[in-house]
């Protein structure tokens, strides 16, 4: 799959940009803030339908304007897929695939897979569970559109539960309550089984990314679950564990005013050699199983999806010493790329070079 | 800050659903700009709407009379009542022309972020009708939103006791949208698949 034109409408700072990358390698010049992370992040947007950066819609907007457009061409096979999303300053955003809504919003995730490299890639193993079980979410989002539409059930769920909570601690009504327990434990146990099916089918590439980028031994995901210890694959059997779970904790769930058991509290690790890289592992073999996590992730979409992803590496050559760039680069370059740099000099990658400075590219 | 009279509208019409300050400084402006004639018969069309329609004392559709056409209208099933979130989704089922009963609305679906919960809709009333109109099958036709299912989880929870087969309707609709989405087929389809809760 490669990204053939890209539009912008106040997006960041493009008042209107109109960008025709080229098939191959592209790498974006330009100083700090000259806005080469907001063309990645617009094309980012295209395949996850938000930013990279976690900022909510309305920071995309330029200054003073009303709404900002990200409009793009998508070749892959022999048709051409246009996407287009809308993002008004109030009321909902508006996505259209080739000019109609799709059925759902992650309908659009299969149009434009994309994966990015950041600088703080690093945070996926140092930081707490939630950054992996982002990761794990997103790649299954990628991979499967109704994993995406699962996961954002089960967060408008969560977040109705907790409202509830919230209102009404102790004495909150239990029949309202069963009914959300049950709404929340039908999409939580989807999101395991997405989880645990990503995990299962990532393994092998994860392993063959790892030794690639020059890391010896092997790593492991495992994922701990607090409320379901058996681990049968059965979405009827998850679903009851969680519900019973649920049931379970509602007397701390009513203390607390929150939901305290669920996927949003599990506890996905990777193992290196059986050991918890986040405590274990030494800095430089963290930072390679993260390399290898962007790899593994590549290559199981271009597996999965039989098309290769697009590829967005934002400022990540600074991050990494000579040696481990000259392995990455042979593993992603074949594909469509897009690399930041505020340096013109010493990247370890060719390709076409794009200056960026005050709103345009060229 | 605008000018009293247009910040006044301004305030009312960023009330509405789906109205930010925005579009709502926007439709002022607009109704400024255009002929008077067209700005009062806007005025006027709402004026004459809330003094003559009212919501029908049996279902809470909209009707000019004390119960709506389709309550009074002695050839509809009785036995059986199709729940929907909002008075507009009325005329979509209709469409369908599958179901044969009458309607009840809601006015809305559970939503605990928003402070809906059962005692802010006509739940109780719904409750009330199923025992006095000898009432065997409600069909939960709530939006396909997580809100939606929840609301119909709930009134299956509620009115299972009184041993009336409570139903939703199919899969198959397009998912976190209201009912309108769905063409008529579609909608048909889910209608006819309808599966006990
Ligand atoms: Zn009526």
């Amino acid at each position: 799959m490669h990204l053939t034109w890209l539009e912008l409408v106040n997006f960041r700072p493009y008042e209107a940009l109109r960008f025709e990358p080229t098939e191959g390698v592209n790498i974006l010049v330009g100083e700090n803030g000259a806005g080469k992370t907001s063309v990645l992040e617009a094309i980012g947007y295209l395949g996850m339908m938000r930013s990279f950066r976690g900022v909510p819609d309305r920071a995309l907007i330029r200054e003073g304007s009303a709404s900002a457009v990200i409009r793009g061409g998508i070749a892959g096979g022999a048709s051409e897929t246009t996407v287009e999303v809308e993002l008004p300053s109030d009321g909902r955003r508006t996505v259209l695939v080739n000019g109609k809504r799709p059925r759902r919003v992650h309908d659009t995730f299969l149009s434009v897979p994309v994966v990015v490299f950041l600088p703080d890639d690093l945070d996926v193993i140092k930081r707490g569970p939630r950054v992996r079980r982002e990761y794990l979410d997103d790649l299954a989002a990628t991979l499967w559109p109704q994993a995406g539409q699962d996961l954002t059930e089960y967060d408008r769920a969560l977040r109705q539960r907790n409202a509830l909570l919230r209102q009404g601690g102790r004495e909150t009504d239990t029949g309202t309550l069963d009914v959300w327990d049950g709404r929340v434990a039908v999409a939580g146990a989807k999101v395991l089984l997405h989880r645990r099916t990503l995990a299962v089918a990532l393994q092998t590439h994860l392993h063959h990314a790892y030794k690639e980028v020059g890391g010896s031994g092997s790593v492991h995901w495992m994922y701990r679950s607090t409320w379901d210890s058996h681990s049968a694959g059965d979405i009827e059997a998850l679903r009851v564990a969680l519900a019973e779970a649920l049931v379970e904790s509602r007397p701390r769930d009513m203390d607390v005013r929150t939901t305290t058991v669920g996927p949003h509290r599990d506890e996905p690790d990777l193992l290196l050699d059986g050991r918890p890289t986040r405590t274990e592992a030494s800095q430089g073999e963290q930072r390679t199983v993260a390399l290898a996590l962007r790899i593994g992730a590549y290559r199981l979409i271009e597996d999965v999806r039989d098309q290769k992803p697009i590829l967005l590496l934002d400022d990540v050559f600074s991050e990494l010493d000579k040696e481990r760039a000259r392995r990455v680069v042979p593993l992603i370059e074949n594909g469509q790329v897009f690399v930041t740099t505020a340096r013109d000099d010493e990247l370890p990658i060719r390709g076409r070079r794009w200056s960026v400075s005050e709103g345009s590219v060229s | 800050m605008f000018e009293p009279p247009v910040q006044r509208l301004i305030d009312e019409l960023s009330r509405l659903p789906g109205v930010g300050q925005k579009s709502a400084q926007r439709l002022a402006f607009h109704l400024l700009n255009v002929e008077e004639a067209d700005a009062r018969r806007l005025a006027d069309s709402i004026t004459e709407m809330r003094s003559t329609v009212r919501l029908c004392n049996r279902c809470f559709n909209a009707t000019a009379d004390a119960e709506c056409t389709i309550c009074v209208d002695t050839r509809r099933d009785t036995s059986s009542i199709c729940v929907v979130e909002r008075a507009q989704d009325i005329p979509v089922i209709e469409r369908t022309q599958l179901f044969k009963g009458r309607y009840h609305v809601l006015g809305g679906a559970m939503s605990p972020i928003a402070g809906i919960g059962p005692e802010q809709l006509r739940m109780s009333e719904l409750e009330a009708r199923v025992g006095a109109e000898g009432v065997t099958e409600v069909i939960a036709a709530t939006n396909p939103t997580v809100e939606g299912d929840t609301t119909a989880m709930y009134i299956a929870q509620l009115l299972k006791p009184l041993g009336v087969k409570v139903t939703k309707l199919a899969s198959g609709l397009p998912v976190g949208g209201d009912l309108d989405y769905a063409d008529e087929v579609t909608l048909g389809r889910a209608l006819a698949g309808r599966q006990e809760l």
